[in-house]
């Protein structure tokens, strides 16, 4: 997820780049900082700054990153070709680069080469054991491959060495929310809270888990944690307002019968309900009578 | 079913790297033995399986459109990835969930090589399967020998579709995602088709 800043920095660089305004190297420049996927995009800009022989010289050192950000996106938008000579040119500059043999590698996974990838990559783990982008090149593989088992696999006895790696954690939790692995993703998600607990992005996320697992104390804990959500986002977050009633509501229906459950539970749910009504009427007011029904559907 | 088609495949063409899917709207037709297809809203692109905004997609979105006599119909699926033409778990799941409500829905699963074909060929054919709950419980596939049918009503709706596509009009495409992350925007998608 993008910061607000971020993101209005990114729109705004993408719009002066798409109408000819310049700040092409900046806009690329993010994207990388940002690890964002818009390959259509890189490709398109990339290749007038690298055909633009002034440009090109323009950039300095950064001319080589420039080839192979253009490389990987060439490989993503099937340009194998393209893929191809910007590779030869980094190879011919860097002959012996371990950096450059990884996109060789990635040019035969793009190709769907798996056979000769897995040997190339294996071969490069062979020579160093903690290249981190290898190893996830590995799970990819076998994600495209359709070998879930096998990401899985993988994905596992890389986080069992790089454990502090967020982004494979939450890679591993959204793959196991994907084959209905709940419980696994529940697990990833604790230990992404526990090594970020100020992250929103988590708190929600495990909440969801919980509440698909079901059950009274999943319930329980995930309201708490849409509560930790809201109150980490200052009440902004659609989602977890939703997530306060949903919870309500379900554990009044699991509950019924059993000892009343505590007036806090439908107080926060107001609350929420509130201010998700006063969020729809300033942003949203077209949908408002719509909310209003279905919050109705769900009080207690 | 031509506005339902497009809206679904382009949802696929905006976030291509995901699976996605969305749910189908229309009515029973008192004449025959019809369900009509009028309108699909895109529901989601990232943690699918996850029950919480399903359930409020679900109830925010029969809401609207019972207002109008339509109802919930069916359940639309993309799969992640190009050459994967099975119906996982995660789809079945949720379509027994929502046809748990109504349970006249059916399964819709795009044909991601149908519809890459699409500009190649001159193929009329809808670009996604159809499958219904028959009486062990389970999703199967209906063939073209079956007892439903799939059918567009408009002939040229593929053509519209690849029209669509080309011009990138599913940039502007707003799913239920989109919506639950910024409530501004509209998952009716009211100017997409004008």
């Amino acid at each position: 997820m993008l910061s607000r800043e971020d993101e209005i920095r990114l729109n705004e660089l993408e719009n002066q780049v798409d109408n000819g305004g310049g700040g092409t190297w900046e806009y690329l420049s993010l994207l990388r900082k940002l690890k964002l996927r818009r390959s259509d995009k890189v490709l398109t800009h990339g290749l007038s700054l690298l055909n633009d022989p002034k440009k090109r010289s323009a950039l300095a050192a950064e001319e080589w990153t420039l080839y192979e950000q253009v490389a990987v996106a060439a490989m993503d938008c099937q340009n194998f070709d393209l893929a191809k000579d910007c590779i030869n040119v980094l190879q011919k500059k860097f002959p012996e680069s371990k950096r450059v043999g990884r996109l060789e590698a990635m040019l035969l996974e793009a190709k769907g080469s798996w056979a000769e990838a897995e040997k190339a990559y294996s071969s490069l783990l062979e020579d160093n054991p903690f290249d981190q982008a290898v190893h996830k090149r590995r799970v990819a593989m076998a994600k495209s491959q359709g070998n879930i088992s096998g990401a899985i696999e993988w994905l596992n006895k890389y986080l069992d060495i790089f454990m502090a790696d967020h982004d494979a954690w939450r890679e591993l939790a959204e793959i196991y929310v994907s084959q209905q692995m709940y419980k696994q993703a529940a697990f990833c998600y604790e230990e992404l809270i526990l090594a970020q607990p100020m992250i929103p992005l988590y708190h929600l996320a495990y909440a969801d888990v919980l509440y698909t697992l079901g059950g009274l104390e999943n319930l329980q804990t995930a309201k708490k944690y849409y509560a930790s959500t809201i109150d980490l986002t200052g009440g902004k977050n659609a989602r977890a307002l939703y997530g306060i009633c949903l919870c309500t509501y379900a554990i009044g229906q699991l509950s019924k019968g059993r000892n009343k459950e505590d007036k806090d539970g439908s107080e926060l749910q107001s609350l929420a309900a509130t201010a998700l009504e006063r969020d729809y009427k300033y942003r949203a007011a077209g949908k408002l009578s719509i909310l209003t029904s279905t919050l109705r559907g769900l009080k207690l | 079913m031509k506005r339902s088609i497009s809206g679904e495949s382009m949802q696929l063409c905006t976030v291509h790297t995901s699976a996605v899917n969305g749910i189908l709207i229309g009515r029973l037709s008192a004449v025959n033995d019809v369900v009509e297809i009028s309108d699909s809203i895109p529901l989601f692109h990232s943690q699918i399986g996850l029950l919480p905004s399903l359930e409020i997609a679900l109830m925010m979105v029969e809401e609207y459109f019972s207002e109008k006599g339509l109802s919930i119909v069916g359940y639309f699926h993309a799969n992640e990835r190009f050459d994967d033409v099975e119906l996982s778990n995660v789809a079945k799941n949720i379509g027994d969930h929502i046809h748990r409500y109504f349970p006249q829905a059916s399964l819709l699963l795009l044909d991601n090589k149908k519809l890459e074909a699409l500009s190649k060929g001159n193929d009329r054919s809808p670009v996604m399967q159809l499958y219904s709950k028959d009486s062990s419980r389970s999703w199967k596939l209906v063939g073209a020998d079956g007892s439903s049918r799939l059918t567009t009503r408009e002939p040229s709706a593929n053509i519209v579709l690849l029209d669509y596509i080309s011009s990138k009009k599913w940039e502007d495409l707003v799913d239920f995602d989109d919506h639950l992350d910024d409530i501004s925007k509209d998952w009716l998608n009211p100017e997409l088709f004008k």
